[in-house]
């Protein structure tokens, strides 16, 4: 891919990590707020691959560290990487790699078949590999026990399959709709 | 869209910007080694007493001070309930000393001298390909495409409001990206001829 063309789609997937933070919350029954913005790490991932979704997810936290208030609710700057929730912060680019990495990996021969792929992709890297550094956050940060802090990401685990299944709906959509488009970064 | 860098000048904001993110940067990884309660204390006061020495210039976080004061008390309450309140304390002493720092770094540090530092950081990577000069321009274009991200939004929405009577809501979450991935195409190609690779 050409310098120009992956400077571009990376900070596309920036934008749309900045657009989904801007977003307001969704409430979930019993008051469980989700929020877009990992469907943005998960979208990053199946369509760009894993290199170019890392420097998206990578642009989009220093445009936060930089000062722009970017994450839902408003938030940015470095104090944000020293709240609670800075485990699920810096897993975001590792997310998006994983789920890239994953898209590489799986068929995507036909529409369906992509869609299916992205679902499995997005399962495990948007949603295993954020939550896996948002426990490990919670644990250094917040002083909690591994079992605390496990049981206290599972709340947020159904609002994420929901985001893993509206991903694969738009890459099923893209694939329909630009046949030509490489997913998981594959080469031409 | 603004940053969150206030124009209420103090003595902070004559600091240098690598000199404040050193500081900070160290200071901030310091909380989480420090173990005793007393030394805790005293960063947080003495965070908390540079932070108030910021005056004004402290109006335009109060929503992130809020966040970070509501999380610390979840914190302090889960432990409480858990019967672990030193826990809780030393957890919240920590989080309310380094967010204050990471917030008067922000308030006080324009974001193109906090770019600055950031491309000399990363300027050594240039060795391995990594254009670091490049983060500007890629800051630029993702502002860019934020704008035109709603302005697209708005277009596919108001088409659809047409069309069926309702807003659009996540509905046109796909046509809006196959759209933005159509105005990357574009915009990739006029890079192309502008940069020459």
């Amino acid at each position: 891919m050409k310098s120009s063309q992956s400077l571009a789609l990376v900070s596309l997937f920036a934008a749309l990590m900045a657009v989904l933070g801007l977003i307001p919350k969704i409430d979930l029954p019993l008051g469980v707020p989700i929020t877009l913005q990992t469907l943005g790490v998960m979208l990053a991932g199946c369509l760009l691959g894993p290199k170019r979704g890392l420097q998206a997810l990578l642009l989009f936290m220093a445009a936060v560290a930089l000062g722009l208030p970017l994450l839902s609710g408003g938030r940015g700057g470095f104090g944000v990487f020293m709240a609670p929730s800075a485990g699920y912060l810096i897993g975001m680019p590792f997310g998006a790699f994983v789920t890239g990495w994953l898209m590489s990996m799986l068929p995507s021969t036909t529409p369906r078949g992509t869609a299916l792929s992205a679902f499995v992709a997005s399962s495990l890297g948007g949603l295993f590999t954020v939550h896996a550094f948002g426990v490990a956050g919670l644990v250094k940060l917040a002083n909690l026990s591994w079992t605390q802090a496990f049981f206290g990401t599972l709340v947020f685990v159904p609002g994420d399959l929901i985001k893993c299944a509206l991903c694969a709906t738009v890459v099923h959509t893209v694939a329909r709709g630009m046949p030509d488009w490489r997913f998981g970064g594959r080469a031409l | 869209m603004g940053s969150l860098y206030s124009e209420h000048l103090t003595w902070l904001h004559r600091v240098p910007a690598a000199v404040k993110l050193l500081f900070f940067a160290v200071l901030g990884t310091a909380q989480f080694l420090v173990q005793g309660h007393t030394l805790l204390i005293i960063s947080a006061v003495a965070c908390g007493l540079m932070f108030a020495s910021l005056g004004r210039a402290t109006l335009s976080a109060r929503k992130l001070i809020a966040s970070v004061l509501l999380a610390a008390l979840l914190i302090l309450a889960f432990h409480t309930y858990m019967r672990q309140p030193l826990e809780g304390m030393v957890s919240v002493l920590r989080l309310f000393s380094a967010a204050l720092l990471g917030i008067a770094l922000t308030l006080t540090t324009r974001t193109r001298d906090l770019l600055d530092v950031f491309e000399r950081l990363l300027s050594p990577l240039q060795r391995v390909g990594i254009r670091s000069d490049r983060l500007s321009l890629q800051l630029a274009m993702m502002l860019r495409f934020t704008e035109h991200f709603f302005v697209v939004w708005t277009r596919l929405d108001d088409a659809h409001r047409i069309r069926t009577g309702k807003a659009g809501g996540l509905r046109i979450l796909a046509p809006l990206t196959i759209k933005m991935l159509m105005s990357a195409r574009k915009a990739a190609d006029t890079l192309e001829l502008r940069l020459g690779e």
